[in-house]
């Protein structure tokens, strides 16, 4: 027990360096798991306070129960949040509030023999690290519980910012406006551009998609250019 | 570290994926009910006159407000179960409700109209006797506790004691009793039995003995059973033997007086205690100097003792119960009296006068399939004529409760019953009368051409008119509101419905009645009480005939035991509609050890029950002669077990010819170091879809699917922590082999076991970390099948491969089950019952052995999730959302007719029923399905096409004419 003196100093070695703090506490831990089953011995009382922010006693209390590792001892809160339970022996245990609409986390109570307390965080995994929590308990709610996964709704919103969507529309804006903002029949313009699509195109044998397509919508004439560029949009349709 | 986080959010990613409640379907398939029990205690809230409160205290440790106009919960508290729970005593004054908990350990007081915790204190040890509150000068101030050698008096404001003595010559004198009416003293009252009583009068103020004297009785044993205090402070008690009463004035405590009832012109039934019944309408004053006398069991008289006299108001014969309300200064006696076979009659009567009060008749009906009252709680209130006015609560037997309004309005029952549900089944319903008639018509013999002709005709008829029928109603409903459009169902139009989603759950409760609940709405649609049930029994019910087999009616069969003799009874009964069948069952003489349901059936499609007495002896049920004969051809292949957990021996036998049995293994277990818990076959109605699962590599590993498997759980009998542990056996029922057998070290129960398909998961108390953990074991044959056409437990010369893989669960679990579907094509969940009364539905897939540490290739291609050490619970698993379940005892599950649907019903203090969809509606459109979307694309691409048809012929016109 002679670290226990020391334990404020513990405290923030814990802090510092979680792993080194656990192989001290290893030990510390021991009397609470070693007398759990001392049927004759004294029995204590776990006291504390629930919290819901916002939220009056009044409202729920009524509801709620302190379970002690699971339902092995029964606590019942307060008209004003706290609550007790009695008739505990030494040893460690897991007490929640329970309540069907607000979430509360579990904490774990060390017990002594001689009837020392302290709280600490739950980890189950490493079962003997100490992360210490205020005793008397103070345990605040963190939201109501949420029971319900939301349902798929289907707006136009979701339907336009769907990538398929995106990926079929946007080419045809391009197609649809751009011959409409760019005076195609001006030679000059003609030029530029098929200049700097052959710059973009490196392989200029490829059929020009874009000028099938100013073909096509500034009054196609050829039937077998229109054929051509029904080939072009196909795979569009196709994703439809 | 960074590659633990990233498992994790895998997990995360996989559980989201997960089916749960949506808010919408709140309501839509689920409903619960919910319970207190049995009750002991009960008080009208009277503060207010228009109060709707009813406080009820019962034996399952609950306290509760009821509504008094819908019988709905306003609150309840649910204690710890047990004895450490148990409610000794419930005092009740305006605001405040005081409780005292577990033997007296505990004092509570409970605010009525929040349903807060006002204090709690803890008392001193010693064995509770009686409680009182006690009042002076007007006001109730302090709350008195006698115990076994002590009485205390505490402060109702806050709980704190105000002085606590020690009671004279406790070790010679039980004290039973504590009384004050508000005069500054409060009276502990003590009985020498067969000696004399003791009266110690205490000082309110600071417990001071004031008089303390004993008084020679020697007649009496017991003050609770035989005295009570009337009047100006006169105890006054009854006694069988000398045939008198005696009244003893606590305030001068000289002798008693004897007033025989001869005197009285009384006669005591024969063989009957007789009962005294006072009341103290406030705890500051006296009581009433009338009281009630029971004679017999159905003969109650109103008397009157002034100045030592005892006058006779009135008798009442026959009446059953009899009751005193208080509504402002008026003082009532209600009286409950037979009027004929299948109801009651109860009236008012002036407390002072014994006179009838006129107007104040109210009919109870009696339920032919219930139980006879046991109580009876009244609800007096004034008029506006100032005449009084009652409700009345009434108690009967099996534990329900019936709210009546004058005169003789029914308000509302509660079945307490449903508290303690044992065991249930699922029936499914019969086809409606129409459809049963076409399936009749195949059944018959044919005769002739004409005549099937005709019955065909006849029945498409028949077929047209329901038809029509429906069509008429659903247009008739349509034009009325939607709120009084009612659904009631009642066993007439009970019928299955397109899915075989709605089916009859008959649930068998511990005080033996007999309830049928349509599995859709709840609703009971038939109760029956079984009256000569022991105490003790344990209970088992099978379906013997299920209702696939028109016109034979379906047949459920109970099998009734007590524990203690071993002694067992049947009940055989219709499942739809309650009835008890015209089959005869057989007298069992014989203690039954155990019992089975064979595939075999008889030539009314009855299944074979066969029961094991302890001679080991067999007796079928039907034992027909058809039965007897399949019997001894299938003798040879017909094994049982039989587990004694005392001696620590399971034993299996074989039925021979002659229906007598031999031993052909036993599997001894050292019942002085471990003793089994609990054996789990498999369940009988189980479908397996896969025989095997494909691996990453697209190669099959074989599961290992013995029918015939027991999963039998040991704990040590060493509770120490170090040394205790738990041991779990699969062994072959058949030939006793032990397939696999797995220790758990310091490992404690109460363990959890479902055993399925090819696996066992088991849950326990790990004493070293403690915590809860979950471990699974999974039996695979190999890669290769041994006999792939049929299993049989003694051709299988291979043991299985043995997976095995633990998890922490971060809470505690109440019960276990898994889903259980159809075809078994859907995957598995299981359902786990949390103390803090939801009900989590956790897939299977995260109890899978075969899950990697490290991923790789293979394992992402069989989708295995990651091994993560801890299991989550997320509130969005909760089948029932916020619907919490007290105290789960039980979660019975149920295939429907559609194969992704399984049908769940948790039971414990509450009744809650469910749908659950493991793998997602996957066979049957969604709930939420937009058909108006659908409908709406569609339509818009019919015009589209017939519009783009349209500019295409025009524009071809136009091309042509160029």
């Amino acid at each position: 027990m002679l670290h226990r003196d020391r334990l404020p100093l513990l405290w923030m070695f814990v802090q510092a360096t979680l792993i080194v703090a656990w192989c001290f506490t290893d030990i510390e831990t021991g009397p609470g798991a070693g007398v759990s089953t001392q049927a004759n011995g004294d029995r204590f009382k776990i006291e504390g306070r629930a919290i819901v922010p916002g939220v009056k006693p009044q409202d729920w209390v009524s509801t709620a129960r302190v379970l002690v590792e699971g339902e092995e001892y029964v606590g019942f809160v307060r008209t004003d949040g706290s609550f007790s339970v009695h008739d505990v022996p030494s040893g460690s245990y897991v007490v929640e509030v329970v309540t069907p609409t607000f979430r509360f986390e579990p904490v774990r109570v060390d017990i002594t023999s001689k009837g020392k307390m302290r709280a600490r965080l739950v980890n189950y995994i490493k079962t003997s690290e100490v992360i210490r929590q205020p005793y008397p308990l103070q345990i605040r709610s963190n939201g109501p519980h949420s029971y319900f996964m939301k349902r798929e709704t289907w707006g136009w919103t979701d339907f336009l910012m769907n990538p398929m969507v995106m990926m079929m529309v946007l080419p045809l804006l391009i197609i649809v406006l751009l011959p409409k903002v760019v005076n195609t029949n001006d030679p000059e313009m003609r030029k530029e551009m098929e200049q700097s699509m052959n710059m973009l195109n490196p392989n200029p044998e490829l059929p020009d998609v874009s000028e099938l397509m100013t073909k096509l919508f500034s009054g196609s004439k050829g039937s077998s250019k229109a054929g051509s560029s029904s080939k072009g949009t196909r795979p569009a349709a196709k994703r439809r | 570290m960074a590659m633990l986080i990233l498992l994790w959010l895998k997990c995360i990613i996989l559980c989201s994926t997960v089916e749960a409640v949506f808010e919408d379907q709140v309501g839509k398939f689920d409903w619960r009910q919910q319970y207190v029990g049995k009750v002991r205690f009960s008080h009208f809230d009277a503060q207010v006159q228009s109060s709707k409160k009813v406080l009820l205290a019962t034996e399952s440790n609950v306290f509760a407000a009821l509504n008094t106009r819908t019988g709905e919960l306003f609150w309840r508290h649910v204690d710890k179960a047990g004895a450490e729970g148990n409610i000794d005593a419930l005092l009740h004054h305006g605001q405040d409700a005081v409780l005292v908990v577990g033997n007296g350990r505990l004092l509570r007081s409970w605010d009525v109209s929040v349903g807060g915790l006002n204090w709690e204190i803890v008392l001193d040890s010693g064995s509770f006797q009686a409680a009182c509150l006690v009042g002076l000068t007007d006001t109730v101030r302090h709350v008195a506790v006698l115990k076994k050698n002590i009485i205390s008096l505490h402060y109702l404001s806050n709980g704190h004691q105000k002085w606590i003595e020690n009671l004279p010559e406790s070790e010679n004198v039980d004290y039973q009793a504590v009384y004050s009416d508000g005069n500054g003293e409060v009276y502990a009252l003590g009985v020498v039995p067969h000696s004399h009583i003791a009266v110690v009068a205490y000082s309110v103020e600071d417990g001071e003995i004031i008089k303390q004297s004993s008084v020679e009785a020697p007649w009496l044993s017991n003050i609770l059973a035989s005295c009570t205090v009337v009047g100006q402070g006169m105890l006054t008690c009854v006694d069988s033997a000398t045939m008198s009463l005696y009244t003893l004035d606590l305030n001068q405590q000289s002798q008693m007086t004897q007033i025989p009832l001869q005197s009285l012109g009384l006669e005591v039934a024969p063989g009957f205690h007789p009962v005294l019944v006072s009341h103290q309408p406030n705890p500051a004053h006296k009581p009433l100097s009338e009281f009630f006398l029971q004679l017999g069991p159905d003969q109650y008289l109103l008397l009157q003792l002034s100045e030592g006299q005892i006058v006779t108001l009135r008798d009442f014969k026959p009446a059953f119960l009899v009751s005193f309300a208080t509504t402002g200064e008026k003082t009532v006696a209600a009286v409950m009296s037979p009027k004929n076979k299948t109801a009651c009659s109860i009236n008012l009567f002036g407390a002072e006068t014994g006179r009838r009060l006129l107007d104040t008749t109210l009919i109870f009906t009696v339920d032919p399939n219930g139980g006879k009252p046991e109580k009876l709680y009244v609800q007096a209130y004034l008029k506006k004529d100032d005449s009084v006015g009652y409700r009345v609560m009434v108690q009967t037997e099996d534990h329900a409760l019936t709210f009546i309004q004058q005169p003789g309005r029914l308000m509302w029952t509660r079945e307490e019953a449903l508290s303690e549900v044992v065991t249930m089944e699922m029936v499914d319903l019969p086809l409606t009368g129409t459809q049963a008639e076409l399936e009749g018509e195949f059944g018959k013999k044919a005769d002739g051409l004409m005549s099937m002709v005709l019955k065909r005709l006849s029945s498409q008829l028949i077929l047209l008119q329901a038809w029509i029928a429906h069509l008429w109603k659903l247009f008739y409903d349509a034009r009325k509101p939607n709120s009084q459009v009612k659904n009631d169902v009642t066993i007439e139009n009970l019928s299955r419905d397109e899915f075989n989603l709605q089916k009859m759950m008959v649930m068998v409760t511990a005080s033996g009645k007999l309830f049928g609940i349509d599995s859709k709405t709840g609703s009971i649609l038939w109760r029956h009480y079984l009256d000569n049930i022991p105490s003790n029994a344990a209970f088992k019910l099978m379906v013997q005939r299920t209702t696939a087999h028109f016109p034979h009616p379906p047949q459920c069969t109970l099998l009734i035991k007590d524990k203690d003799t071993g002694l067992a009874m049947l009940h055989v009964f219709n499942p739809i509609f309650g009835k008890k069948s015209h089959v005869s069952p057989p007298a069992l003489p014989q203690p039954i050890l155990q019992s089975l349901m064979l595939p075999l059936m008889d030539q009314d499609y009855a299944k074979v029950l066969l029961l094991v007495d302890d001679q080991y002896k067999v007796s079928a049920f039907p034992s027909t002669k058809n039965v007897l004969q399949q019997l001894q051809e299938m003798a040879s292949s017909i094994f049982f077990y039989l587990i004694d957990s005392n001696q620590g021996r399971l034993s299996g036998y074989r039925l021979r010819m002659d229906l007598s049995t031999e031993q052909i293994w036993e599997v001894a277990i050292p019942a002085d170091i471990q003793r089994i818990v609990s054996v789990k076959g498999k369940r009988a109605n189980e479908h397996v879809h896969s025989q095997g699962r494909v691996m990453g590599d697209r190669s099959v590993l074989y599961k290992y699917l013995n029918p015939n498997l027991l999963a039998v759980v040991t704990e040590s009998t060493d509770t120490h922590l170090e040394r205790s542990f738990v041991g779990i056996l699969l062994i072959d029922g058949v030939t006793g082999r032990i397939i696999h057998e797995a220790v758990q070290r310091k490992a404690r129960g109460p363990v959890h076991v479902v055993h399925s398909e090819n696996w066992v998961v088991y849950e326990y108390w790990s004493t070293k970390s403690r915590r809860n953990e979950f471990s699974v074991i999974e039996l695979y044959e190999g890669m290769e099948l041994y006999n792939s056409t049929v299993f049989s437990s003694l051709d299988r010369p291979h043991a299985p491969q043995v997976l095995q893989q633990s998890y922490i669960f971060p809470s505690s679990i109440s019960t276990l089950e898994a889903t259980l579907t159809e075809k078994g094509i859907t995957s598995r969940h299981l359902l786990i019952g949390l103390p803090s009364g939801g009900i989590l539905s956790l897939p299977k897939m995260f109890l899978d052995p075969r899950r990697p540490e490290i991923v790789s290739e293979q394992s992402r291609e069989e989708n295995l999730i990651p091994y993560a050490p801890e299991l989550l619970i997320r509130t969005e698993w909760f089948i029932n959302y916020n619907q919490t379940i007290s105290r789960v005892r039980g979660i019975y599950t149920a295939p429907s007719g559609l194969e992704s649907t399984c049908l769940v019903v948790a039971y414990g203090l509450d009744i809650y029923q469910t749908r659950v969809y493991p793998s997602k509606q996957f066979d049957v459109l969604k709930d939420d399905y937009d058909y108006m979307l659908i409908s709406s694309v569609l339509l818009a691409l019919f015009f589209a096409t017939m519009i783009s048809k349209r500019l295409a012929e025009v524009k071809l016109l136009n091309r042509a004419w160029r």
